[in-house]
């Protein structure tokens, strides 16, 4: 929207005399600079950046862009659009609901931090800038011309806090610092989007079409991605990306369009979900795609706990691990002294119900306590279950789990006569024994997210979200917060039952090391709670995508290795400090987290 | 040979770990009702400050009796440091925001310390040796004190005493006390809430690095992950004695430790359940005692604080 720039010029003018962007260039220049950098830097993806293919994904050809040269010419294009936009050309308006400026900027940093990168990491790689051709030399100073431009663009600068006239040094500094910082976040700020049209709900389905599709195209292309730094790359371009368009007011449309059809926007993330493995021309990333699905699965379910009914669940894990160990007890397998071959529909019963069990022999103690003795306990419990799997092996204890050898050799399942374990072949796809898995755990997905969300819009879920929020108002409004609490635990505990059964069968073992407190291949309960939180809690997108990003993190960046525990670590208690509602914040959540700072404006939209 | 009063003594031993530990929990429960979940990595850290002293300040053949109350000094210092720090950068700018912020904090920073110091202490991704003190074991009236036990057998009881004393008759004692029945009241007559806090946490990070030199007297090793099952155990403690009560985690303490010492001497000998008395089974046995407590003394041995105060 070109007129929030007009309008914002003359009302920062009078404060800041020489510019009104973060450099000082004159606007008009800063935006042509932004334009021409972003078209300069497009077209130098199709230039070579290094003369040997020895940097991963060749970037050594004339004419077609490869590898990490594919990720900034998205950057560039997307920041050429928006730049475009910002111009007022026609025909891209509905780009911009929210200003096109913020979302320039965020694209152009974007292209710029993913092409330093590459150029960066081409020069450490193969030692010295003499490995760069001209294209890298190129890119490199169109997208600093591209974001020094874009940084001369103008904002309204906020007004600085009065100072203290008794303020010693250190806090003269900390108002400055503070100034500052609230400076850099208004250069990045948009404005309020414009509503969106009414359109036909063909037209609206069509967008949710494609936005599920571009949704897959990127989720395909992270999953895919074959080395360390187009790994960082994909994450930088789509970071970035994503900030881009939120900055530029599509976000907000896209969502208000899919809470319009949610459900179709939920089948249609399904059938999106079940095109993955006809991308795939191997078995080798469905094996990615299975083991995030359990993982996303598993968060899901934990999200019920943490997210809906605000109960500390620190062994989630154990309950995957009593569903898996359940059915593979009864699974027929060799080492299961059981000895018994129950049908996949049995042994889901089975797993679950354990589950269950589990669940409220624990929670009923607990939950008439305060939620934090439920915290520890449940940290307690996954503890013990480990120790009590090691133990139960015939010698130091009776002989159930064979110890920490585990239940080996799992059968494949067999459902209908249709063997999951061999590939099959459907309408010209081989889909191999993973991919079957997938399909099957895609299924126990969608009965998460159903349980998800009919619970949560019922009477339970609008409980158990009072609970969350004021025990005490909640009991006194008749809510029996012990029953309810309950209950929670106890489907929490009976969804990962469930996505145990299935996790048992595609791993082929059980065993107690696959179910820790922490440990550096999910799931673990700390990664759970870690995904739950970082993608937002109380939100169904949020734990599949914090999910997601958390298992192809440590999955695709090896050399974080031993840092990885490390590093969530300090991550969960950044988030709580910074932005404890997560990537997809729930509104609700977010009001509760941010009270002063977000009350009035949230006030000043619900009164409009 | 009748070994129950070995039992007992290593029990009592035990317990008074336990204890040591669960005076942290407690202390910064009652004032801040917070589960600092993070503090079995202060034991732990502790542990490791005493080592570093032994290993890289000291000379090599210090006698044990000249390092260790240098140990114990190195382990208080940076416990408390690692304590304080929590307090002021992870805790405190959460103070008002939502249960659940402070709590998934905590596990986030208790993650964070135990794999900076596997990740970053030299050769702590093994177990490392900690030093000993010489001399046979002592024996008294058919019980058997190992050499190592001995400093918690000293140490255990006057950290109690010194605490009783600080709490009850020092200033900040009852300052704490003031604030931990009731934070508003205690600002309004002039209790600085905020210090009180922190020397809460430093309070109990000073009696988790006992604890944490005496563990690795005890057991002649310390490692990394020393810090979780304890965490738990002195947890269980503190709400065992009644959490917010400082004698009760120490009571608590006691209590846990002489349960689990006969839990595991004794329970093979009841019929039917003759495979869990093993050591191994003894983590199990102590949970079991947690939950037994939560469902029927909540408010624990000692507490007279009701368990689900809002």
């Amino acid at each position: 929207m070109t007129t929030q720039t007009t309008a914002a010029t003359p009302a920062a003018a009078p404060t800041e005399n020489a510019s009104t962007g973060l450099i000082g260039i004159p606007p008009h220049i800063g935006r042509a600079l932004a334009t021409g950098g972003s078209i300069l830097a497009v077209v130098s993806t199709f230039l070579a950046w290094t003369w040997t293919d020895e940097f991963p994904g060749d970037l050594t050809f004339y004419g077609y862009p490869g590898g990490l040269q594919v990720l900034v010419l998205v950057g560039g294009a997307l920041a050429t659009l928006f730049a475009l936009a910002s111009y007022g050309v026609k025909g891209l308006g509905w780009l911009t609901p929210a200003g096109a400026d913020a979302a320039l900027k965020y694209a152009v940093l974007g292209t710029f931090v993913t092409a330093w990168y590459t150029i960066l990491a081409i020069s450490f790689k193969l030692g010295g800038l003499v490995n760069l051709e001209p294209g890298g030399y190129v890119v490199a100073a169109a997208t600093l011309i591209a974001l020094l431009g874009a940084l001369a663009l103008p904002f309204e600068r906020p007004e600085p806090d009065p100072i203290d006239p008794d303020a010693t040094g250190w806090e003269l500094f900390r108002h400055q610092a503070g100034h500052r910082w609230a400076t850099a976040r208004a250069a990045f700020a948009s404005g309020s989007p414009r509503p969106v049209r009414a359109l036909p709900s063909y037209a609206e389905i069509l967008i949710i079409v494609a936005v599920l599709a571009l949704a897959l195209v990127v989720f395909t292309y992270g999953i895919g991605t074959e080395y360390d730094e187009l790994f960082i790359g994909f994450l930088i371009t789509a970071g970035f990306a994503f900030a881009a368009l939120n900055g530029a007011g599509l976000v907000a449309h896209a969502s208000q369009i899919t809470a319009r059809h949610t459900n179709i926007t939920v089948c249609g993330a399904f059938i999106a979900a079940a095109c993955f493995p006809f991308t795939q021309t191997d078995d080798q990333y469905a094996t990615l795609g299975v083991y995030i699905l359990i993982f996303a699965t598993v968060a899901l379910g934990l999200n019920i706990v943490v997210g809906l009914a605000g109960l500390l669940d620190l062994g989630y894990v154990a309950f995957l691990g009593v569903g898996a160990y359940a059915a593979a007890l009864v699974s027929g397998s060799p080492s299961s002294p059981f000895g018994v071959h129950f049908p996949f529909w049995a042994a889901v019963i089975v797993g679950a119900v354990a589950s269950l069990v589990f669940g409220v022999l624990i929670g009923a103690p607990t939950l008439r306590l305060r939620g934090d003795y439920l915290a520890i306990v449940t940290l307690g419990f996954g503890e013990i279950f480990r120790i009590a799997a090691n133990n139960t092996d015939g010698t130091s204890g009776p002989d159930l789990t064979n110890g920490s050898n585990g239940i080996a050799s799992i059968p494949d399942l067999s459902i209908l006569g249709f063997d999951l374990g061999v590939p099959h072949d459907i309408a010209g796809f081989t889909i191999g024994r993973f991919a079957n898995y997938f399909f099957l755990m895609l299924l126990i997905t969608a009965v998460v997210v159903l349980v998800f969300r009919r619970s949560g819009d019922s009477r339970i879920g609008r409980a158990w979200v009072a609970i969350r929020e004021d025990e005490t108002a909640a009991e006194a409004m008749g809510i029996h917060g012990f029953r309810v609490k309950l209950i929670a635990f106890a489907v929490g505990a009976t969804l990962a039952g469930l996505a145990g059964t299935v996790q048992a069968h595609v791993t082929y073992t059980v065993t107690p090391e696959q179910y820790l407190f922490a440990g550096t291949t999910p799931p673990n309960s700390a990664f759970l709670l870690a995904a739950v939180v970082l993608g937002g809690m109380g939100t169904i997108a949020g734990p599949l995508i914090g999910a997601a990003l958390l298992f192809l993190i440590p999955n695709k960046l090896q050399f974080l290795g031993d840092y990885q525990l490390l590093a969530f670590g300090l991550a969960l208690v950044l988030l709580m400090r910074f932005r404890p509602e997560g990537l997809i914040p729930n509104r609700r959540r977010q009001l509760e987290f941010h009270e002063e700072a977000e009350a009035p404006t949230v006030l000043s939209k619900t009164g409009a | 040979m009748n070994e129950l009063p070995q039992q007992l003594v290593n029990g009592l031993l035990l317990g008074s770990m336990y204890g040591l530990v669960a005076i942290g929990y407690t202390m910064v429960y009652g004032i801040v009702q917070l589960i600092n979940f993070a503090h079995g990595e202060i034991f732990m850290v502790g542990a490791f400050g005493a080592l570093t002293v032994h290993l890289y300040i000291l000379p090599d053949g210090t006698s044990i009796w000249v390092a260790l109350p240098l140990m114990l000094l190195g382990a208080v210092i940076v416990s408390v440091l690692v304590a304080i720090g929590a307090e002021r950068f992870a805790y405190r700018p959460l103070r008002g925001a939502p249960r659940l912020a402070p709590l998934i904090t905590a596990i986030g920073l208790s993650l964070a310390l135990q794999q900076a110091v596997w990740a970053f202490y030299p050769e702590a991704k093994s177990k490392l040796p900690f030093p000993q003190i010489e001399g046979g074991p002592f024996s008294i009236g058919g019980a058997t004190i190992q050499t190592g036990d001995i400093f918690l057998l000293v140490a255990a009881p006057i950290s109690m005493g010194f605490l009783a004393y600080f709490v009850m008759r020092t200033r900040t004692g009852r300052g704490m006390q003031a604030t931990a029945q009731d934070p508003d009241t205690a600002k309004l007559m002039g209790v600085n809430t905020d210090r009180i806090i922190v020397i809460a946490f430093a309070l109990g990070a000073v009696f988790a690095a006992i604890g944490g030199v005496a563990s690795g007297l005890k057991y002649g090793q310390i490692d990394f992950k020393m810090g979780f099952i304890l965490g738990l155990k002195a947890f269980t403690a503190a709400v065992l004695g009644g959490i917010g009560n400082i004698y009760g985690a120490m009571i608590g303490g006691v209590v846990l430790g002489v349960a689990e010492t006969l839990a595991t001497a004794y329970i093979a000998d009841i019929p039917g359940l003759d495979k869990f008395g093993s050591q191994s089974w003894a983590d199990v046995w102590a949970f079991i005692l947690l939950i037994l407590v939560l469902l029927f003394r909540p408010q624990g041995l000692l507490g007279e604080r009701v368990a689900d105060r809002a």
